[in-house]
């Protein structure tokens, strides 16, 4: 058997047919002007061109899933007996994940830490992860907001991908990363690839330059301490934060989720959603205190979780894929790289000296958030 | 029996405390005959009515939504049913934007002592929710 | 210039404030960004140019206690005015300093333009068109063709609330029977083709909530019913009909309240159309009760009055 493929560029509907047959495809698909990650069939667009809107994480991760249903029953003999029926279901079709980015890919790798290779894995996220294939497509450019290099990554970078594809004048390039991906070779309509490697791997390199690198010179965030926990430096610089959740519901790297009971009379289900340390609600206790009260302390969370905490749990990996989406579909165009490039400093240049004006009177502040 | 369940529709009635309800107990009282489609959530007034209590019923499995409150002038808090009626015009002008059939919803003024004119209403507006069909028909279908 | 002249009007007010509100350069060419000056020397950073999109007076209800200075255009000025009709803010605190506007940006139709290629300068010349470079060449485009759809039919380029003015008052050319010309023809597509847009539309959403908090009247923030468990009024389930439920909370909490400011469309991270079921409402409440939202401060939004005799509803016969 061949050790790569390739599909000709006209040939590329008709491969995802193929895939599709035995697996849900989910692609990259146009919806107006708007790229998103949605099961493919002949109805739908795919867009390859720039990365989608959303990440492929709604994949293994989905947006809402159901943990177990529950019934309740009333006892014939002894109606003020009430007996409970749970029911899980932990087995999931098979999806392929086509074209998704290798930053996106990446994204995996750090939820896998949190959700598998742990003493009591998530049957959930476990249950798809070992059902999924990812097939990723390499950058042949950046986009907007882009800095994968400096946080690990690259627009070839092939850690948690199955399969690489290049994109080629004629077609696509495929190359098996792992054992699971070698299966991508035995669908019918691939070529053997041996003629366009040494075309491939030229095309891999050539973008890694143009991603940006807002960090330090040696390509890794340093973040100073003394700066991290300093209130008036986080007051600075997200003030203008809208406590939304986009940024963290577009993370190819957010991994949070909340749990509630969706009941109707007798009957219900147990819900996994996702859930995002931008919301006040996050971290509001039954009590009614919330010890993130305030959008600083919420947004120093974000960047603590990804750059320091989860750093310091999981061998020195920073839990940022570098993809940018944060940036590029910020309302307010909140920039986490260059935050984490101030916090570089012992000191940040104009917080000196706090302004008095700011730092008080914080309850006023959060009114909206 | 499943004949009959098969082709009874869901139609929500959201009927103020002090004259509609009345008026509905008025011509159960009175044995006026009316179709059995209408399931009646009592208000204390129509304008507690939340245009989203509509919008809520109809997207999640009403085929039809019915509000009444008194009539205007009428209202046992003086003014609650002029602000329902600014807020019931309003949605009734949203729905059809929505792809919605504004004929689903309908909003009337009736009072304790117009058993008559309720038994005529419910009956109409339950004929006309069965000439437009069940609104959820399509996603029924596929489960 | 605009921009040196309102770096000034900033410096003459800024010892009044306790922070202004205006506009620096975001994370590339094409972005600006919210800045909160409060300090002197940041008012060097302040930029004035198309890509100042943002509403800032999303921001004025959450310092309502603090003095503040902010850049406004002519259709964020209609926040201000709904602010006041709502006593939202304390208008004594805030310094509006107006720009007449000619229209700003859609980034979103400009990257359409360019076919997504980042875009690695842009410049804005005085007749409207714009000079966008990308690494692919260099592409002229007019801003009456990539502005967002409201500053196509503009009523108010100027201001109509503030306190200093920065360049000359513009009056609108546009006709005003244009500004809901879209929403009309939206309506002569069938019922089922109009659930269908919107079914396909809203199961987009990921309910990141960025339309709300993108919006300056949704002022109930964390206390939004669409997140509360008691009333249960939405499932955390990603199914169609909750979010529509959702799109639906925010569309009639805003009726006859939406300045129409854009903000929650230009927030979606998805690119779904949420500003078009609120203009549709301001439609029928323009019709029904001559009301339009964020013109005159003593006016009071139609759905928090009534009159006895309401001649332009007529009771509907089954």
């Amino acid at each position: 058997m061949a050790d790569t493929g390739f599909v000709q560029k006209e040939k590329l509907n008709d491969f995802l047919n193929e895939l599709s047959k035995d697996a849900v495809v989910y692609a990259p698909c146009l919806e107006g002007d708007t790229v998103i990650f949605k099961a493919f069939d002949s109805g739908t667009t795919l867009c390859l061109d720039r990365p989608a809107n959303n990440p492929p994480k709604l994949v293994v991760f989905p947006q809402s899933e159901t943990l177990f249903s529950f019934k309740y029953k009333k006892d014939a003999e002894d109606p003020r007996k009430m007996s409970v029926e749970l029911e899980a279901n932990t087995d999931f079709p098979r999806a392929i994940i086509f074209g998704a980015r290798p930053c996106d890919a990446k994204g995996f790798r750090i939820y896998d830490s949190v959700y598998i290779d742990t003493n009591t894995p998530d049957p959930y996220y476990k249950g798809r992860r070992e059902k999924t294939m990812i097939a990723t497509l390499c950058c042949s450019a950046p986009s907007p907001g882009c800095f994968c290099v400096a946080v690990g990554g690259g627009p070839a970078h092939r850690e948690g991908s199955d399969v690489l594809i290049t994109q080629l004048e004629k077609g696509y390039f495929i190359e098996p990363v792992t054992e699971k991906g070698r299966a991508i070779l035995n669908v019918p309509r691939i070529e053997d690839g041996e003629q366009y490697a040494e075309e491939a791997h030229k095309r891999q390199l050539e973008s890694h330059d143009l991603v940006r690198n807002p960090f330090a010179e040696d390509g890794q965030p340093k973040i100073s301490r003394a700066l991290f926990d300093l209130d008036e430096f986080w007051e600075h610089v997200v003030s203008k934060c809208l406590s939304c959740g986009a940024c963290t519901y577009l993370c190819p790297t957010c991994y949070c989720f909340n749990i509630t009971d969706e009941q109707a009379l007798n009957n219900g289900e147990r819900i996994r959603s996702w859930d995002g340390c931008m919301f006040s609600h996050f971290t509001l206790e039954g009590s009614g205190h919330n010890p993130r009260p305030t959008k600083f302390k919420r947004f120093k969370n974000r960047v603590g979780h990804k750059f320091l905490y989860y750093p310091e749990k999981y061998n020195g990996v920073i839990a940022c894929c570098g993809c940018g989406r944060c940036i590029r579909h910020c309302p307010v165009s909140v920039d986490i790289s260059e935050i984490v490039s101030y916090l570089r400093g012992p000191r940040f240049e104009f917080t000196n000296e706090p302004p008095e004006s700011m730092g008080t009177d914080t309850n006023s502040q959060e009114q909206k958030q | 029996m499943s004949d009959v369940a098969a082709r009874e529709l869901r139609i929500v009635g959201f009927l103020c405390n002090w004259c509609s309800y009345g008026g509905a107990d008025t011509a159960g009282v009175s044995r006026f005959k009316q179709p059995t489609d209408l399931r009646i959530i009592r208000v204390p007034c129509s304008g507690r009515v939340d245009p989203l209590f509509i919008v809520k019923a109809l997207l999640n499995g009403a085929d039809g939504v019915l509000v009444s409150g008194c009539h205007p002038r009428d209202c046992h808090y003086t003014d609650g049913n002029f602000y329902a009626r600014r807020r019931l015009e309003m949605l009734k002008r949203l729905l059809p934007f929505l792809g919605i059939d504004e004929r689903r919803f309908h909003y009337t003024w009736i009072s304790a002592s117009e058993g008559g004119k309720w038994q005529q209403t419910v009956t109409d507006f339950t004929k006309r929710v069965h000439e437009l069909g069940p609104l959820h028909a399509k996603k029924e279908a596929t489960p | 210039m605009i921009s040196q002249r309102l770096r000034e009007a900033i410096a003459g007010v800024f010892s009044e404030v306790d922070v202004a509100l205006a506009y620096q350069q975001g994370f590339d060419k094409l972005h600006a960004t919210p800045c909160f000056m409060t300090m002197p020397e940041e008012i060097n950073k302040l930029i004035w140019n198309p890509l100042c999109v943002h509403n800032l007076t999303s921001y004025l209800p959450s310092l309502k206690k603090k003095k503040v200075a902010v850049v406004v255009k002519g259709c964020d000025s209609r926040t201000i005015v709904q602010f006041m009709q709502e006593g939202l803010i304390n208008r004594e605190n805030v310094v509006i300093i107006g720009i007449p506007c000619n229209g700003v940006i859609s980034v979103n139709k400009v990257l359409h333009e360019t076919n997504h290629e980042p875009i690695e300068d842009i410049t804005f010349g005085e007749n409207g068109e714009i000079t966008v470079k990308t690494l692919k060449g260099e592409k002229t485009l007019l801003l009456s063709d990539v502005c967002p759809d409201k500053c196509k039919t503009c009523q108010y380029p100027t201001p109509i609330v503030y306190d200093r003015l920065v360049g000359d008052p513009i009056t609108s050319d546009k006709s005003p029977d244009s500004v809901y010309a879209d929403i009309k023809e939206f309506e002569n597509k069938t019922l089922e083709e109009r659930l269908q847009y919107w079914e396909q539309e809203f199961d987009r959403c990921i309910r990141c909530y960025a339309c709300r908090n993108a919006c300056p009247m949704c002022i109930c923030q964390d206390s939004c019913i669409a997140e509360t468990r008691d009333p249960h009024w939405i499932s955390q389930r990603a199914t169609l009909s909750e979010k529509f439920m959702f799109h639906m909370i925010h569309a009639l909490h805003l009726a006859g309240r939406c300045v129409e400011c854009g903000e929650c469309e230009r927030a979606c991270p998805m690119g779904i159309p949420v500003n078009k079921l609120k203009r549709k409402i301001n439609l029928d409440m323009k019709e029904l009760f001559g009301y339009e939202p964020g013109i005159d401060p003593e006016d009071k939004p139609p759905l928090y009055t009534f009159k006895v005799d309401e001649v332009t509803i007529k009771e509907h016969k089954i």
